[in-house]
């Protein structure tokens, strides 16, 4: 089987090992949308030309479709341009800023990074996703192993894998609209054949074991993530909105709502330490939602990364 | 064509094929899928294509990316899902700003190059 993606390909799986080769080094959810595109072409090129030699359809495509490294050029190409042209707003955190004033000034420009607004709202919508993805992964693999005695039962995991693959296609468009990890947008080809050779390819394919992985592991992070974001952000409105109740109070205005407490009893202060008070709850809650922020930006890349790492085959 | 040529040809492609695509959307009332597309082009092209199909796959995506097409995955039979492209009307705004760009570039080229100017030079085959 020849590798050389400059050279005829005999078969459309040859082919697309030659543009898997031309495209090494690229990113993976670029690799498997190319490999998607050709595999879709090719079989519709072969469909509309059944009665021809399979030498003589290939000869064609590579006249018509391009060789795999001249279709490899195109995406590395095309794709470069795109992520140019929609890339975030330059991410200030990657700039090398070493004085206090610099690291102030990345703590609190969070705020103006969409990245970390989308990234904390992913951190309550994971328990949701987790909790989809555990359940329908705990039934299928259940179910399956229950049903392995009966003959039904390795069409089942089949049809059970094809689903997580779904969902983990689902999951790579949510991961990046959220967090700007590039992910997949097609699905990968599977392996053609009897469902035997299909249900071997996929025992042996290390990205089956990883989704289920992941989205076993979903609820448990997802749960860890929602309590973070909840809590914190609880924490930091509820600090705010009871400094400004209790600013207002002290500067004399009739507010309904109780008079801030530290414990459990009220204290009385004068009426400075009182606007005081009020202030530091107040600043402590922007900390607590700044921090929460950092946090959320900080475990949005961390989520994009897993995914791709366990969803995206290498 | 010889390899100067081509790659003259690569050059002037890098807009055209955007253009080239949301024109043949926007000439249809249905979605078409990638094939469809580059059969329609192979149909009406005269001699050797401009570009490869191949290349068209990703500008489509470029395209969906930025808005300018809208997508559908359809399961097929004989391989992996079809994606359908549609254009959207903010694409259809886009192209008819392409258009005039267009329009405008060919006629100031047309200008030089044309039949009207010098006798446009002929690109043969390099004899070995």
């Amino acid at each position: 089987m020849s590798a050389d993606p400059n050279t005829l390909p005999r078969s459309i799986d040859e082919y697309l090992t030659q543009l898997r080769r031309a495209l090494a080094g690229a990113d993976a959810a670029l690799i498997q949308d190319a490999l998607s595109d050709a595999e879709t072409h090719l079989r519709a090129e072969f469909a509309a030309r059944s009665n021809e030699s399979e030498a003589s359809v290939l000869e064609a495509i590579a006249a018509s479709y391009g060789l795999p490294a001249d279709v490899a050029a195109a995406y590395l190409e095309t794709d470069y341009k795109v992520q140019a042209a929609l890339a975030p707003t330059p991410d200030r955190a990657n700039s090398t800023r070493s004085s206090k004033r610099g690291l102030l000034r990345e703590f609190f420009g969070v705020y103006g990074d969409i990245r970390s607004w989308t990234s904390l709202l992913l951190m309550p919508l994971s328990l949701v996703t987790g909790v989809l993805y555990f359940s329908i992964v705990l039934t299928g693999l259940s179910l399956s192993l229950g049903l392995a005695i009966l003959i039904i039962g390795l069409p089942f995991f089949i049809a059970f894998v094809g689903l997580t693959r779904i969902l983990a296609l689902v999951e790579g468009r949510l991961v990046e609209a959220m967090t700007g990890e590039r992910m997949p947008r097609r699905n990968r080809p599977s392996h053609r054949g009897r469902w035997t050779e299909r249900l071997g390819a996929m025992f042996k394919d290390r990205r089956t074991w990883t989704t289920l992985a992941y989205q076993l592991l979903a609820l448990p992070l997802g749960v860890a993530s929602f309590t973070v974001a909840v809590t914190f952000s609880t924490l930091g409105i509820g600090l705010m909105g009871g400094g400004v109740v209790a600013l207002l109070q002290a500067l004399g205005l009739d507010v309904p709502g109780e008079a801030l407490q530290w414990g459990t009893e009220t204290l009385e202060l004068g009426p400075v330490a009182a606007v005081l008070r009020s202030i530091g709850a107040i600043g402590l809650g922007i900390l607590v939602l700044t921090a929460l922020l950092n946090l959320a930006r900080v475990t949005g890349r961390a989520h994009g990364r897993f995914a791709k790492l366990m969803l995206v085959a290498a | 064509m010889n390899d100067i040529a081509r790659k003259f040809q690569r050059d002037l492609n890098a807009g055209l094929v955007a253009l080239v695509l949301l024109g043949v959307l926007a000439d249809v009332d249905d979605d078409l899928y990638g094939y469809d597309i580059a059969k329609r082009l192979q149909r009406a092209r005269q001699g050797e294509p401009l570009f490869k199909e191949g290349t068209i796959y990703p500008v489509l995506r470029s395209l969906a990316a930025s808005g300018w097409l809208s997508s559908r995955i359809v399961p097929s039979y004989s391989g992996p899902p079809r994606r359908y492209y549609r254009i959207t009307d903010e694409g259809r705004a886009v192209l008819a700003e392409w258009r005039t760009v267009w329009r405008h570039t060919r006629d100031f080229v047309d200008q030089f190059t044309g039949p009207s100017a010098a006798p446009a030079a002929t690109f043969e085959e390099p004899t070995p």
